[in-house]
């Protein structure tokens, strides 16, 4: 069904001006119907992996390809991406990269609207589709509203809508609550298809999903029984960061508090009868601690997220620091939220410009703290972020916040991505000064392993769920 | 968070209106714009599309245009004058000639074109969902992929502008701390506006890789999952729009 012999591959490196290998003589059969695991982590390369087995690249992205990639028999190297369609369907890691069209129902018909289906057909796999992931009622939503888990269950949907008898999934599980992930095994476990999921860690829901197991390492692919890739993933993502021995300190004790608060969020693609609400009657979080917030896909944490850090408004109740009331301004100045895309936080042209932008007006004390906060972070004063890895993006996104010492700090789905030994080290540096840490998660194994109380989304109310247990 | 989007779920006849039938009546009263210079006319209209848009939204929403435009109307206010400096004087200083009544006669002509274009533009696009100016163009003769490339193209602003916003926010919570002047805060929008950039320019290749896997490219026929099904038939809405174009042009006694 797959068969990938000698692939080497080598991106640009736009910065260095030669070519960077990624893989090297990597070799891989995947069987009519198997259902393969593969691991790796971050930047080890499966989303490249995927992108090349789907005939995206190199013809996207400048490279240097050599080696044999067949599907179905079809020599990939010399097919166009639309000849594989109705053939074989990629979801991405990062959901948005993907979307088209200006509604979930539209989205889903695009690709079969290609493929010459006629009308009644789309409708039909339309309406199943969206059914099997629990969107039917939001079938004329813009995506451009929905949350990343609604986000992700519209590309799976849109998966099995196409029905395409290989499914290349990178990191399909990320953003998903407990519900669509236990869905999402259960589709892969009982499907007829052919199914290779890329994953930078493993989780509880892969119990029982899959046949056989890779890990992405050395720029090849090794192919074992599960305990021994298990194992050998454990040393590739202890090697891939260096541990720091934290000691907390809590130099400062502060508490946020919010009473009674009420937040109206207006979806403009659809009428405003009735607009998506969250209560919050008391929510907090102190100095020191860790905190989770879980709650289902589109439950409303990063919107809860955005109201306490003085982003968005609310409707009424209050939100408070110390006891004393706080306006947005002193939200924004106390309450840190790293946003899931670290590109979004991180704008300047080198590592050193973004560590000491916030003290651009003490060139002598920016150049000092940059110097300790990057090696304290593994990070490279000079490298460029826009071309840095996601996982080093993700600890510059870190490290500029602990520069700016927020008592506060809202972490929205850190371990999306990255390995669990180098979520724990942002979190732990993070946490370095005494900041109160909000942990955003769908991992409630991580979530365990971390925090100590843990407050739910359900029912449109935030509600504390007790603690975990001393961590 | 501030979501751009362009359709705008709302009530109304626009709402129903046939998108082929309304393209041609926005067309239609484009050009009328253009070539009428009665004012109370040209007035007249903007009141009637800002009534049709509070109608069909909310006041909040309808004033969204007047806030995008206002600037450039500020600068309109106060550079059209100058270019006119023949006429009967109406405004002086001294011995300079501030305005006369030729130039706030051009302003006020140009101000109401400009506004009454942006409105229609606006509602056009708030009350017709995209996949329906897609199959409308279409109806018009342009091919698909002419009719995808406009789509995306309006689906990407918004996306950008998602972006941006997000950026924004984020630069917002690491400089709140900074007691920053005027000046600052305007020299501090250049790196969020090349961060916006960035993460648009990324996107692109994103969007081709999509489109393709997709199956943007094959040879085979396509299939339509949506078609325009007017109420009552494509005629009657067509008649509709003669007529309201008709009474436009009589209004603005252009002969």
């Amino acid at each position: 069904m797959i068969e990938i012999s000698e692939l080497s591959f080598a991106f640009k490196d736009y910065q260095e001006g030669n070519y960077k290998p990624i893989f090297e003589n990597l070799n891989l059969k995947v069987a009519k119907g198997q259902k393969l695991l593969i691991l790796g982590v971050p930047d080890s390369g499966k989303s490249t992996l995927a992108r090349i087995i789907s005939a995206l690249i190199p013809r996207h992205v400048e490279g240097e390809i050599s080696g044999s990639i067949k599907v179905n028999s079809l020599d990939i190297l010399k097919i166009e991406a639309w000849e594989l369609t109705d053939k074989l369907t990629l979801v991405t890691q990062n959901p948005q990269e993907q979307l088209l069209m200006t509604s979930l129902v539209d989205e889903i018909a695009f690709p079969l609207e290609s493929l010459g289906f006629n009308q009644k057909e789309i409708e039909k796999r339309v309406v199943s589709s969206l059914k099997r992931w629990n969107l039917e009622e939001m079938g004329e939503v813009n995506p451009q509203e929905t949350s990343g888990g609604e986000r992700k269950r519209l590309l799976l949907a849109t998966t099995e809508a196409i029905d395409a008898d290989v499914w290349i999934m990178d990191e399909p599980f990320d953003d998903l609550d407990y519900k669509y992930k236990n869905l999402l095994a259960k589709r892969i476990k009982e499907s007829d298809k052919t199914v290779v999921v890329f994953a930078s860690r493993y989780i509880g829901e892969y119990k029982g999903v899959f046949d056989s197991f890779g890990l992405i390492k050395d720029k090849h692919i090794v192919v074992d029984q599960k305990d021994e890739i298990l194992k050998l993933y454990e040393q590739e993502s202890e090697r891939s960061f260096v541990t720091t021995d934290v000691k907390l300190q809590k130099l400062h004790s502060k508490t946020l508090r919010v009473k009674d608060l009420k937040i109206v969020h207006q979806r403009f693609s659809v009428k405003a009868d009735n607009p998506f609400t969250l209560n919050a009657k008391d929510f907090y979080v102190e100095s020191g601690e860790v905190v989770a917030l879980v709650g289902p896909n589109g439950s409303g944490k990063s919107t809860f997220s955005r109201v306490l850090c003085g982003l968005d408004p609310y409707l009424d109740g209050s939100i408070s620091i110390d006891g004393k009331v706080a306006t947005s301004k002193e939200l924004n100045r106390n309450v840190a939220y790293l946003f899931q895309n670290p590109d979004f936080g991180i704008f300047l042209p080198t590592v050193e410009d973004e560590l000491s932008w916030s003290m651009r007006h003490d060139k002598q004390k920016a150049k000092k703290v940059a110097n300790e906060v990057a090696s304290l972070f593994h990070l490279d004063l000079k490298d460029n972020p826009t071309m840095m890895s996601y996982g080093s993006r993700k600890h510059l996104q870190a490290a500029v916040y602990y520069i700016l010492e927020r008592p506060f700090v809202i972490i929205d789905e850190l371990d999306s991505g990255v390995t669990y030994a180098a979520a724990y080290e942002i979190i732990s540096l993070l946490r370095l000064r005494g900041a109160a840490i909000v942990i955003i998660t769908h991992d409630q194994e991580f979530a365990k392993s971390l925090a100590t109380r843990q407050y739910v989304i359900e029912n449109k109310e935030v509600i504390e769920k007790g603690e975990y247990g001393d961590n | 968070m501030v979501t751009t989007s362009l359709y705008i779920a709302g009530r109304g006849f626009l709402y129903k209106f046939d998108p082929r039938a309304k393209l041609f009546t926005l067309l239609a009263l484009t050009l009328l714009l253009f070539l009428g210079s009665n004012h109370a006319s040209l007035w007249l209209l903007n009141l009637a599309v800002f009534l049709l848009a509070l109608y069909s939204t909310n006041f909040k929403q309808s004033l969204q245009p007047l806030k995008t435009i206002i600037f450039l109307v500020i600068i309109m206010i106060l550079f059209v004058p100058l270019t006119y400096r023949d006429g009967t004087v109406v405004i002086k200083i001294g011995n300079f000639t501030v305005a006369t009544k030729e130039a706030l006669f051009n302003l006020n002509l140009l101000v109401a074109r400009f506004l009454g274009i942006t409105y229609m533009a606006t509602l056009f696009i708030w009350t017709t969902k995209m996949v329906d100016i897609q199959l409308a163009l279409r109806w018009y003769g342009l091919s698909y992929s002419g009719t995808l490339i406009v789509t995306l193209a309006f689906r990407f602003i918004p996306s950008v502008a998602d972006s941006f916003q997000m950026i924004q926010d984020a630069h917002l919570l690491r400089s709140a701390s900074d007691s920053t002047s005027s000046k600052r805060r305007i020299v501090d929008v250049v790196p969020t506006v090349t961060a916006a950039l960035v993460v648009a320019l990324k996107s692109i290749p994103y969007m081709a890789m999509s489109l393709e896997h997709r199956g943007f490219g094959r040879d085979n026929k396509r299939g339509s999952y949506r078609y325009l099904d007017p109420q009552f038939g494509l005629w009657l809405h067509f008649l509709i729009a003669v007529v309201v174009i008709g009474v436009a042009y009589f209004a603005f006694n252009i002969f």
